[in-house]
């Protein structure tokens, strides 16, 4: 896979990289379990989880990793890589897929191509987490609701013995279908802190 | 608020009279000719009005009568616009683009100012400038600064019926917001230099300048920030005199523009900043009720504001004697200001592109060019200035009448159609999804992460740092408990849910027919193979009704705790309808409406059984506990609504015993679908209780008993995945067996629900609407089918139902008008599936002829019995308003 990062990225990337690693050559969970602006942040897990992900890595990936070199750790970052300023029309449409595919990946932790009612309230639940006082039931009353959603609008009418599974890629593509992705999932890698770097 | 400033009173009378009636007679054309309308944006029709009512004043009176008073701008129209444009800002898109808006409005202004006055003088030198305007180099400058401003009420007028996509407006509108300051500043700053006289200005005055500047701006900002933590806390505590609530929001916002105008500090800025810092909290604190009302208020404000101000543009161009035209000048300014105006924004956007992550178009550049809007802000400065002092001023305001009139009128003009050639992206006037939602919440954090493992600190770690920072000590403080609870992804399922709920209601309900009460039921048909065949069978024989197989009586759980459970359920699926408003009158309290109940309930009632279609099969306590309360409610106001019940003749069928063999603890929740098999161990047909009428003569209210001992604790299902969890595919690795219910066991019981639900939509109907089409279903429509639920109005023991009872016989059509006060349609029939369903089925399905007292049978279940059956809303005003028919007996399908 051809790495998009521009290579004045990827050396800034690499710096952060081995600043991360302690200087190894290979990152793992507890790295990044040590970044202190990370603790904070609701979906945690998931992100880091992300970073382990082979589906990430490769089209045909599968399975998980205990630790990352270098290049997937830049290739999971090239995710969000701005999209650059001439692109076709179907670059774009390209480059939104792999970018919901990532989103996708996220949430689907069994990795059989379904986001479960499970796995999406498990998403919610962790969404709300950092509001602390609202109870799991809350959580889960939302997932509910986005779930039976995602049922009307990418299935529409359903007869009384039919169930919903879950969100399959295409009716993900589906719901997200107004949403920018590619003018939003996007953080300029250049324009770096160095005192951060150098902490 | 309008004060017209008449010098003379002698005509002022006939003057105001043309006034109206031309006023009347173009509001009327306004409206006919939609199609107008849409070309011509209603600032320049406005500002036309202006023109034509100032011609006859001007005829009429020899003299001008009114005019723009500045002192009327500045205190009273601009800060109503600037007022709602602030609170009502989008706060997201405005931070999430201040880096542009800054650029724009600060360089952008400043570059606008000083070519434009550079420019004039050096015109003036070059001599394309007529002698008599006597101006220096100053005067031109100043002249610059006040021309070069955007304005935010042209801007506002013009940009939000062009509906530009988000970005662009945000842009453009937020530019002409913040430049005002900086146009300000300036203007201020070289009055005193035109005061001083030019020869005497010193360097360091410049430099005061730039630090006035500073002061102004910044100082601005921060009272109008202070003014919203103000506005914010005080709305924390306003919970037991919610009337005051936007009478406090008004207050506020208007004292940080006073005040800010005292201190000589930008008034614009600071008004704008208390509405955005403050409307994220007040909109949390205050009631629904205090939010429309501030959201209408300040909108007609506005709008009021709005027209005023163009009406006296146009109205101040009329009167010769204020201006003096200068060819040479006019067209040299518009030359100016268009030029650099384009300039200007093409070189901001070039070195705003390379920061910015979406780069600014072509498109949108050529846009915001030509957004340029000047207006009255530019105008109310001009005629502010001294003429003794600036000898040019007469010319000046020519330019500026030339130059706003221009602007609005042409660019206005135009706009719209360049919009519409160039294809710029329009913005979509669409409510975001429960999804879209979730998906934009987990983003931010995303986005937030990467940065971080990628060490940046970029504009999303700010972000996430100061929602933190809000969360942990703003929201504390400024928000009420209550509300702190809720996170704001939770605000917005509920707005969604509401929003449906409402949608489902106006359009005429008829969505609940039962084929549409097909939810995508979660339970795998695969778990209840006898009773998938009842249902085929059912499908077989068209009867398009859909059985709730899920509703299984699998616990035969002790009689107690299903007595119990039995007033959950009736407690939980009271649906209590429209009722007349107390005559209760206070100034400072507002009794809590009915409305805001009911819509409370269908709230409530959408959302739960959106939670049950996917069978979760725990309580809701704290809604359990409101539900019976609720019921407590009732009682009580059934003593207190005596008069509203009187008015009609009532039916009130109360169920008594029936009620006790809603014993399952958890699956009855699902009651809203039409059949509910459940097992035959208890006895059966029990006799109907006798249904309480509330006659007119007797005018008895039927002292409806306390609610019964309250219910333990619902039963200890929660936390853990019953049983029915087991079924859903997702928890079948679970492993527990389903519970498999024979067919003998079995008793269906139909329920019709299309009878109450079109009742109650009736009664929420206040225009007759025609039957809707099929529309196509909707899993969340259908999830608000158990609004219309059969819902015993209060659970009486038998016979304790006092007033003029009678025993209801089959005469008693289950069609008939049931007030909605006690509406309550309980056809519960109870038949033992014993001898083959087959035969059982059948009646069912065509009649519901009960063995015992019960109503004639109801249509087949289809959307029939829902057209035909509802009541037109006329009707059913009619009938509360009008007089209750003489014979309290002449219930029956008759009075339908």
């Amino acid at each position: 896979m051809v790495s998009p990062v521009c290579s004045k990225q990827i050396g800034v990337l690499h710096k952060r990289f081995k600043q991360l690693s302690h200087n190894e050559e290979t990152l793992r969970r507890d790295h990044f379990n040590e970044i202190d602006d990370l603790a904070f942040n609701p979906i945690r897990a998931q992100i880091i989880e992300a970073f382990f992900d082979r589906r990430n890595f490769h089209q045909n990936g599968e399975g998980k990793v205990q630790e990352i070199g270098f290049e997937e750790f830049v290739v999971v970052m090239s995710h969000f890589r701005p999209p650059s300023a001439h692109m076709t029309e179907e670059q774009r449409g390209k480059t939104r897929r792999e970018k919901l595919r990532f989103l996708f990946n996220m949430h689907d932790t069994d990795n059989d191509g379904i986001i479960t009612l499970e796995e999406y309230r498990h998403v919610v639940e962790e969404l709300l987490s950092r509001s602390g006082t609202l109870e799991k039931e809350t959580a889960k009353c939302i997932a509910d609701a986005a779930m039976l959603e995602v049922a009307s609008i990418s299935v529409g009418h359903m007869e009384p013995d039919e169930f919903y599974e879950g969100i399959t890629f295409e009716h993900f593509l589906k719901l997200l279908e107004r949403f920018e992705i590619e003018s939003r999932m996007i953080i300029r890698f250049l324009n770096m802190d160095t005192t951060t770097l150098c902490k | 608020m309008v004060e017209l400033c008449s010098s003379e009173e002698s005509d002022s009378d006939a003057v105001s009279l043309c006034f109206q009636s031309l006023f009347f007679v173009l509001a009327v054309l306004f409206h006919f000719s939609q199609r107008f309308t849409t070309v011509v944006p209603e600032s320049c029709m406005l500002i036309l009005l202006g023109l034509v009512l100032g011609g006859v004043v001007l005829i009429a009176n020899k003299k001008q009568l009114y005019q723009l008073e500045p002192s009327l701008f500045f205190l009273f129209l601009l800060p109503t616009i600037v007022g709602d444009a602030g609170y009502f800002m989008p706060a997201r898109l405005f931070f999430d683009n201040l880096g542009a808006i800054l650029t724009y409005a600060v360089v952008g202004t400043l570059w606008n100012a000083f070519c434009t006055g550079f420019s004039l003088y050096a015109a003036k030198l070059l001599g394309f400038i007529d002698e008599h305007v006597q101006a220096e180099m100053l005067d031109f400058l100043l002249f610059g600064a006040l021309i070069s401003a955007v304005d935010p009420v042209a801007v506002l007028a013009v940009f939000e019926e062009v509906h530009v996509n988000e970005t662009l407006f945000i842009i453009v509108f937020g530019e002409s917001l913040v430049n005002d300051a900086v146009t300000v500043v300036l203007y201020k700053v070289y009055i005193s230099f035109v005061e001083v006289g030019a020869e005497n200005v010193q360097t360091a005055d410049y430099f005061k300048g730039v630090a006035s500047f500073l002061i102004v701006s910044i100082g601005g900002t921060m009272v109008g920030l202070i003014f919203a933590v103000i506005l914010g806390f005080i709305t924390r505590f306003t919970k037991k005199v919610r009337i005051i609530e936007p009478l406090l929001v008004f207050l506020m916002v208007y004292l940080a523009y006073l005040t800010a105008e005292l201190f000589s500090l930008s008034a614009i800025l600071s008004m704008t900043f208390c509405g955005i810092g403050a409307n994220k909290y007040v909109e949390a604190n205050i009631s629904q009720k205090s939010r429309t009302t501030v959201k209408y208020t300040m909108k007609t404000l506005a709008s009021i504001a709005e027209t005023i101000i163009f009406i006296f543009l146009g109205i101040s161009a009329v009167d010769k004697s204020k201006w003096a035209w200068d060819t040479g000048l006019v067209s040299c300014t518009l030359v100016f200001i268009l030029i650099f105006r384009a300039v200007g924004v093409v070189g901001q956007t070039w070195v705003l592109n390379r920061f910015r992550l979406v780069p600014l178009e072509k498109i949108d550049q050529v846009v915001m060019s030509y957004g340029g809007l000047r207006g009255a802000v530019a105008f109310a400065l001009v005629v502010l200035l001294d003429g003794e002092q600036v000898k040019a001023k007469d010319y000046f305001v020519a330019t500026t009448i030339v130059v706003v009139f221009f602007t609005v009128m042409f660019q206005g003009l135009t706009i719209k159609p360049l919009v519409k050639w160039l294809k710029v992206p329009r913005a979509t006037n669409r409510k975001p999804t429960i999804n879209e939602e979730i998906h934009e919440r987990a983003f931010d954090h995303i986005l937030t992460a990467v940065e971080d493992i990628a060490g940046l600190q970029g504009y999303h770690h700010w972000r996430d740092k100061w929602e933190q920072f809000d969360k942990n000590y703003l929201s504390k403080l400024l928000l009420r408990k209550s509300v702190y609870r809720k996170s704001e992804l939770w605000e917005a399922y509920q707005k969604i849910n509401i929003r449906d709920a409402i949608s489902v209601i106006d359009q005429g309900g008829n969505v609940l027919t039962s084929a549409r009460l097909s939810l995508p039921s979660m339970a795998s048909r695969a778990s209840f193979p006898e009773v998938t065949n009842v249902t085929n069978y059912l499908r077989e024989n068209g009867s398009g009704v859909c059985l709730d197989l899920q509703v299984i009586d699998n616990i035969p759980g002790a009689k107690v705790e299903e007595d119990m459970e039995t007033h959950h359920v009736l407690a939980g699926n009271l649906y209590k309808p429209r009722r007349r408003y107390q005559s209760h009158y206070s100034r400072h309290f507002m009794p809590l409406g009915e409305q805001e109940r009911q819509d409370r309930e269908v709230f409530q009632r959408n959302m739960r059984s959106r939670m049950e279609t996917f069978k979760s099969t725990r309580y809701k306590r704290h809604k359990k506990e409101r539900s019976l309360k609720k019921v407590r409610r009732i009682s009580h106001r059934n003593k207190r609504d005596s008069l509203s019940l009187c008015s009609d003749p009532v039916v009130v069928p109360v169920e008594t015993e029936d009620k006790a063999e809603h014993s399952d603890p958890e699956k009855d929740e699902d009651v809203g679908i039409t059949f509910i098999a459940r097992k035959a161990e208890t006895p059966k047909q029990r006799p109907k209780s006798g249904k309480t009428s509330l006659s007119l003569e007797g005018c008895q209210i039927p002292l409806l008993p306390p609610p019964p001992p309250a219910p333990p604790s619902p039963p200890p299902a929660p936390s853990s995945p019953t049983s029915e969890d087991s079924h859903l595919p997702w928890k079948g690795s679970l492993g527990s067996p389903p519970p498999c219910v024979s067919l003998e066991a079995t008793k269906i019981i139909p329920v019709d629900l299309q009878q109450a639900w079109n009742q109650s939509i009736s009664s929420l109907e206040s225009i007759s609407s025609p039957p809707a089409p099929a529309e196509p279903i909707h899993p969340r429509v259908s999830a608000l089918s158990r609004l219309g639920g059969p819902r015993p109005a209060s659970y009486t023991p038998p016979g304790s139902a006092a007033g003029s009872t009678f025993s209801i016989g089959p005469q008693v059509s289950q069609g008939s008008f049931l007030f909605p006060d006690k509406k309550k349609e309980e056809e519960e029939e109870e038949e033992d599936v014993e001898g083959g369903v087959a035969a059982e089925m059948q009646p069912l399905m065509s009649s519901l002829k009960p063995p015992g007292p019960l109503p004639p049978p109801p249509p087949p279940p289809s959307s029939a019995p829902g057209s035909g059956r509802r009541r037109t809303p006329c009707v059913y005003l009619r009938s509360l308003v009008t007089s209750p028919p003489p014979e309290p007996h002449s219930r029956g399908p008759t009075q339908l």
